[in-house]
């Protein structure tokens, strides 16, 4: 589990997540998830999407744990995010900062707000230990910011983790599939 | 002649009208120079065509036959490293009939072949094979059909810039002033080797490069365009960086230097780095923890010091046409279309420093372009669609500090003025001005 305390051994795991998905092949019977945790997980996904779509980021960051990361690579190689640029890697209090920056009614890259819809598709789950899960998602956004309807697409790597108040969001890794290309506006919430 | 007279004579610098002054008057720009396709396609040839252009950095090439595909000026361009460390800039359009040879953004290969009839070549430009020869019959020369080389190649402590131009200027001459705070941002880390080999951002913005380009020196736009950011860290942290940029902000140590040729500098340095930038840096994924194992390894003074190098560089190092120094990136402007521009963000690390100071660097360099370029980029698409729909409305206005008397010549011999000024696009205007219309005299045939 990682920590949310971005230290060089925190860089080292989330090298290696991200590695292992990128080179999984079918998910090994001992890490398939029991039904109830499965569809727990799932709810905890679609809800995640609702609720930035319906501009409800206060709620949004409620799913995510204390030592929570939101990170968009700027590759497509899984890369070493200690040695490589992304777009975003938030921890807690920079992803809580960009929620106040939203919000604060003066983000003039959100003025006004770009209304999207999330869909995601392709969901596969591998526990992790007991009490962690592994959720692997393809996404579609439809974006429209000021009258221009826009795509973004790709795919999500979710790390949750069983808490007292239900699953919750230890990780959400957005992986654009043109991440090393040209990207317009992606100010809003991805 | 002091730069803002310079700027209200409507006459080229040898008296003689030029084919693009009807564009300017005294503290006004017209809007067709970011609007109008013949000014971009002009652009393209006399500026992008003719003066020194910025390729890309050494490091991006580092082994033999190393090679990155970059533009100049929409004329798609292959970098690479040769034999004995040359370095080739090659016109990336096949001899034939035209098609882009190499289509890849990187690699290594010592020979290009191109797709269609599989014509190839060196990476030194050189025509190696051309199938069914025989059919161009008996005056055939391979010699002759080398790709298009860049006339000049020069790279300045890493930084390799191409002209299409063989009787350009020498780069040192072209760079001016803006050499000496290249010199002082290449050696800030402890003069460790600056690499660019971390990635990059890419930001495509509907907006012609010179709004890019406008804002890069503008020290008047921080405090209103970046307020949300400003705001959130002022809330959270206090008075760290960039919280210089209130109240008059004109009377803060903060400067903006006309370095000659249409570079310019925003320095903010006198500010930021008057202490500890590291202490004065707001706060960074991983900042606790990087500086607790720095300090363990290190004794926190030199820790201190090492983390300094994580910060942003506190300059805006503005170079004609197309490279733009902001913190510890490089930018890149790439003008796609008059309306459409990509902006490269390439990441840098410095090469020995620990682990700890470049995965912060890393963390810096999102920081910026996530709360603060995004809202840069809405005003370069606001200012655009403006300009390109209100016809009624063709000046735009840069007379900050005009006629304010607020300037002076620095013992340095550089003309500085106030953060807020307008000088660096009157500075660079004027440099657009004289190579447009030298080029429109030399060429004869623009609209």
């Amino acid at each position: 589990m990682p920590d949310g305390t971005f230290d060089m051994p925190f860089y080292r795991r989330m090298h290696a997540l991200v590695q292992g998905w990128q080179t999984l092949d079918e998910i090994p019977a001992d890490r398939l998830p029991n039904a109830d945790d499965r569809a727990a997980c799932e709810r905890l996904l679609h809800l995640e999407a609702r609720l930035i779509d319906g501009l409800r980021l206060q709620a949004w960051l409620a799913l995510f744990t204390e030592d929570c990361a939101y990170w968009i690579p700027a590759d497509v190689a899984a890369a070493d995010p200690a040695r490589f640029v992304s777009w975003e890697f938030n921890d807690r209090r920079r992803l809580e900062e960009r929620v106040e920056r939203l919000e604060g009614g003066r983000a003039f890259s959100q003025i006004p707000i770009t209304r999207t819809t999330h869909i995601y598709s392709n969901i596969e789950m591998l526990t992790q230990g007991e009490d962690g899960m592994e959720v692997l998602c393809n996404f579609l956004i439809q974006a429209n910011l000021l009258g221009r309807v826009s795509q973004r697409a790709g795919w999500n790597g979710f790390l949750l983790r069983r808490t007292e108040a239900g699953w919750r969001i230890v990780l959400k890794r957005v992986g654009l599939f043109d991440a090393d290309l040209s990207q317009h506006n992606n100010s809003f919430t991805l | 002649m002091t730069l803002h007279a310079r700027q209200a004579a409507s006459a080229g610098a040898d008296g003689a009208p030029g084919r693009y002054d009807g564009y300017f008057r005294p503290g006004y720009v017209h809007r067709d120079i970011y609007t109008a396709q013949d000014v971009f396609d002009q652009e393209m040839r006399h500026i992008f065509g003719h003066s020194w252009v910025y390729v890309g950095h050494e490091s991006e090439v580092p082994a033999l036959n190393d090679f990155v595909t970059r533009t100049i000026g929409r004329r798609p361009v292959i970098l690479a490293r040769g034999k004995n460390d040359s370095l080739h800039v090659l016109i990336n359009r096949c001899t034939h009939r035209g098609a882009v040879v190499c289509r890849q953004a990187q690699g290594n290969a010592a020979r290009f072949t191109c797709g269609y009839h599989a014509w190839t070549f060196g990476n030194d430009g050189k025509c190696l094979g051309v199938p069914l020869s025989h059919a161009y019959g008996p005056d055939f020369d391979m010699n002759a059909l080398s790709l298009r080389r860049a006339a000049r190649v020069e790279s300045y402590r890493g930084f390799v810039f191409a002209s299409l131009n063989a009787g350009v200027m020498p780069l040192t001459d072209h760079l001016a002033h803006a050499r000496r705070y290249l010199d002082e941002w290449i050696d800030r880390g402890d003069c460790l080797p600056v690499v660019v080999r971390a990635g990059s951002m890419r930001f495509e913005t509907h907006a012609n490069w010179k709004v890019i380009y406008d804002n890069a020196g503008d020290g008047y736009h921080p405090p209103f365009s970046h307020i949300s950011m400003l705001r959130v860290f002022a809330r959270r942290y206090g008075d760290v960086d960039m919280q210089y940029y209130s109240g008059n902000f004109d009377e803060a140590p903060l400067i903006s230097r006309d370095l000659g040729n249409g570079h310019t500098l925003l320095d903010q340095r006198p500010s930021m780095h008057a202490q500890s930038a590291w202490e004065r840096q707001h706060v960074m994924p991983g900042r606790e923890k990087m500086w607790e194992a720095l300090s363990e390894k290190y004794g926190e003074g030199p820790a201190r010091e090492m983390l300094d190098a994580s910060t942003g560089s506190g300059l805006n190092l503005n170079i004609f046409p197309n490279l733009l120094i902001i913190g510890n990136q490089i930018q890149l402007l790439e003008p796609l279309a008059v309306n459409r521009t990509v902006v490269h963000w390439f990441s840098t690390t410095l090469d020995g420093a620990p682990d700890e100071v470049n995965a912060l660097r890393m963390r810096m360099q999102e920081d910026f372009p996530s709360f603060g370029e995004v809202d840069d980029t809405a005003q370069f698409e606001a200012c655009q669609t403006g300009m390109e729909c209100v016809p009624e409305m063709p000046w735009i206005d840069i007379r900050r500090h005009m006629n304010t008397d607020a300037g002076h010549r620095g013992e340095d011999g550089i003309w500085t003025e106030p953060i807020s000024s307008d000088q660096h696009m009157r500075c660079y205007l004027d440099a657009w001005r004289r190579i447009m219309n030298a080029g429109a005299a030399r060429t004869c045939d623009d609209a």
